[in-house]
């Protein structure tokens, strides 16, 4: 393998000193093999104790490998300082001696709104505030108010509900002449009446809204202030402040935010990323349909909002605790705050719009599909009649059964089916808010939980998925069990 | 078909500059550690077609976390014919000795100093042509999210992975 080498005599390349020097020099003679890179820089990754490129010199170089490590040794074990701050402080004096001729900075750094307004944003007193106001007006007026009320309800009850359903549902008794068929496409969970409704009525503007918001949010450089904000909280339990990264993307999406904890220094941290947002950190389609649900009941939302927290808290406390490894401390960029530029948001809004349909629709498909065999073998009602005993449990109606049947295909398939029964009037205030807390934390969806089972592996994954199930239920049963033993009515 | 990577720190500009440069979507966003899959594509570039690769953020060539060791590999493990460093112009002290890194380890460099405008609006002055001397590879300055300077990137571009001079 050959990398076009440019030639060093050219560069004014940092001087480490002659120690360094030296040693660069003595490990470079023993390098014979191609590593990609030239051998100074090999030798300086060696010196700053890069195990893998180490590694690498045993197997390439075998003969010489032993004298690396020698070299290496003798001159950490000598050096008063770490190697690698040794290195990077002769870097940093380079570069600053080139720039010294090239950049000439103003006299005075201009402070102007943006910085003002980003200093605001990550100062406990006043970001706090911002960070209510920001969910206020984001998620609970235009996600949950807007999106989940206004434009469902123009979508699914108007345009669906009364004008293409009803057309289709003609159409198909007309010239299908198979009940069991007609039952597939246009039955209570057929293809078109449930699977498309849902997807394109319910799903897309809820998510949709959401990932407008969110890129509006992303784009203008506040999240990584926020999650420096949130990262003191997370520190009073005992949790790593990077892992904010993910989890507040997953509030876009969980099964993309699972992929996002590789960002996450170490396993221990990836783990318990990865549990917490299987378990309490609604994606952007649950929190929708729930803040669409609950928006005219305030104290509803609020004790939903209060035990899916405590529930994070706790479950975040407790794993920190008993998972073993150190804490990487937390260090993060912050960009400056600009102006989202408007092309960028819709597009990415839409790409996210379009990779999320294209996820979702496939699955609700198949979910009525096997519903409706389920159906046709009675395997349905099996399964519906084996939930009975939890619904019963938690106080909720029999058709809630099938919500959480749906659950197991997507957290976001059964919200919606949630949203279908409160809209029926089916549900009070209190069994609103027991399944909506038990949905929320309940198992992650098919495709969050192949991510996990991907980027953590199968046993781990299971594990989770194990751990969730039943302490979903138990959470929401005690939920039911304090309404009713306070006398709350909502 | 020879191959250029976009490497850097977070947040300076790679996804779009690759979506600049390929006509293909990577997702944007002004949030550090959005690229953690490795997103391939191609551009034409003059009469040659290069594959261009984007890479995860990295601070420098010792990684710390999974991604930078992904980047890591790619600037290790693949035949190159252009590193294209994407830097903040704004912040040139934290960038540079990567450059400096990279050019230590005998990659074929082009530095681009992207978010030209807010460095501009923050009256810092930059001498391109100076910078280009005294490290001996080229730099390009660049506002990608508006397009700016992108004409000249893909000229050095062209020059630095073929070795010849641009047709057009």
């Amino acid at each position: 393998m050959s990398v076009a080498l440019a030639s060093p005599a050219q560069t004014e390349g940092p001087d480490y000193g002659s120690e360094v020097e030296a040693a660069i020099n003595r490990l470079s003679e023993h390098l014979q093999a191609e590593y990609g890179l030239a051998p100074r820089a090999v030798a300086l990754l060696l010196l700053q104790g890069d195990a893998e490129i180490l590694d690498k010199v045993r197997r390439l170089d075998p003969a010489g490998a032993e004298n690396v490590a020698t070299i290496v040794h003798q001159i950490q074990s000598t050096s008063p300082e770490p190697l690698s701050y040794t290195v990077a402080l002769s870097r940093q004096a380079a570069a600053a001696g080139i720039l010294a001729s090239c950049v000439t900075y103003p006299a005075r750094q201009r402070r102007d709104f943006g910085e003002l307004l980003g200093r605001l944003a990550i100062h406990p007193l006043t970001g706090y505030p911002l960070m209510l106001a920001v969910l206020y007006f984001g998620l609970y007026k235009f996600v949950g108010q807007f999106g989940a009320g206004t434009l469902v309800g123009l979508l699914e009850k108007d345009l669906f509900g009364t004008v293409i359903n009803p057309w289709l549902v003609r159409l198909v008794d007309a010239y299908v002449p198979w009940p069991a068929l007609q039952a597939l496409l246009v039955g209570e969970y057929g293809i078109i009446t449930l699977a498309l409704t849902y997807a394109i009525a319910l799903i897309l503007p809820i998510v949709g809204t959401f990932f407008l918001v969110f890129s509006l949010i992303e784009d203008s450089g506040y999240l990584p202030r926020l999650a420096l904000l949130v990262d003191r909280a997370c520190k009073a339990i005992g949790l790593n402040g990077r892992a904010v990264i993910p989890l507040v993307l997953g509030f876009g999406c969980d099964t993309m935010a699972t992929v996002v904890t590789r960002v996450l220094e170490t396993k221990r941290e990836r783990v318990i990323a990865t549990l917490l947002m299987a378990l309490a950190i609604p994606c952007s389609a649950q929190l929708g349909v729930v803040l669409g649900l609950l928006s005219f009941n305030p104290a509803a939302l609020a004790i939903w909002g209060g035990v899916v927290g405590a529930t994070f808290a706790l479950v975040g406390f407790l794993a920190a605790h008993a998972l073993p490894g150190e804490k990487p401390s937390f260090y993060m960029e912050l960009p400056p705050l600009r102006w989202p530029q408007p092309r960028n948001v819709l597009l990415k809004t839409y790409a996210r719009m379009e990779w999320y349909f294209l996820e979702v629709l496939p699955v609700f498909v198949v979910a009525s599909v096997l519903i409706w065999v389920g159906q046709l073998t009675g395997v349905f009602d099996l399964l519906v009649g084996a939930l009975q005993p939890l619904m019963r449990l938690l106080g909720l109606p029999q058709q809630a059964a099938v919500v959480f049947l749906f659950g197991f295909f997507r957290r976001d398939y059964g919200a919606a089916g949630l949203y279908e029964l409160a809209q029926n009037g089916a549900l009070n205030g209190a069994q609103l808010v027991v399944a909506a807390v038990t949905l929320t934390l309940f198992l992650p969806c098919i495709a969050q939980f192949s991510v996990m089972a991907k980027e953590r592996g199968l046993k781990t994954a299971l594990a989770i998925a194990a751990f969730i199930f039943p302490f979903s239920f138990a959470v929401g049963f005690a939920v039911k069990v304090a309404l009713a033993a306070l006398g709350v009515s909502l | 078909m020879p191959i250029i990577a976009l490497v850097g720190s977070p947040n300076v500009g790679k996804s779009v500059t690759f979506g600049r440069l390929t006509g293909q979507y990577a997702a944007v966003s002004n949030y550090p550690g959005t690229t953690v899959e490795v997103a391939r594509g191609r551009a034409r570039l003059g009469d040659l077609t290069f594959e261009v690769v984007d890479t995860p953020g990295m601070y420098s060539l010792l990684p710390i976390t999974e991604e930078e060791r992904v980047a890591r590999s790619i600037l290790i493990s693949e035949r190159l014919a252009v590193v294209l460093h994407v830097v903040d112009a704004k912040n040139l002290e934290r960038m540079l000795p990567f450059t400096l890194q990279l050019l230590e380890a005998g990659l074929p460099v082009v530095l681009n100093l992207n978010l030209m405008d807010e460095a501009e609006r923050l009256g810092i002055k930059l001498d391109l042509e100076a910078l280009e001397r005294r490290l001996g590879t080229p730099v390009v300055g660049t506002t990608a999210t508006s397009g700016r300077g992108l004409e000249e990137l893909r000229r050095r571009l062209y020059e630095r992975g073929s070795g010849q001079p641009c047709p057009d």
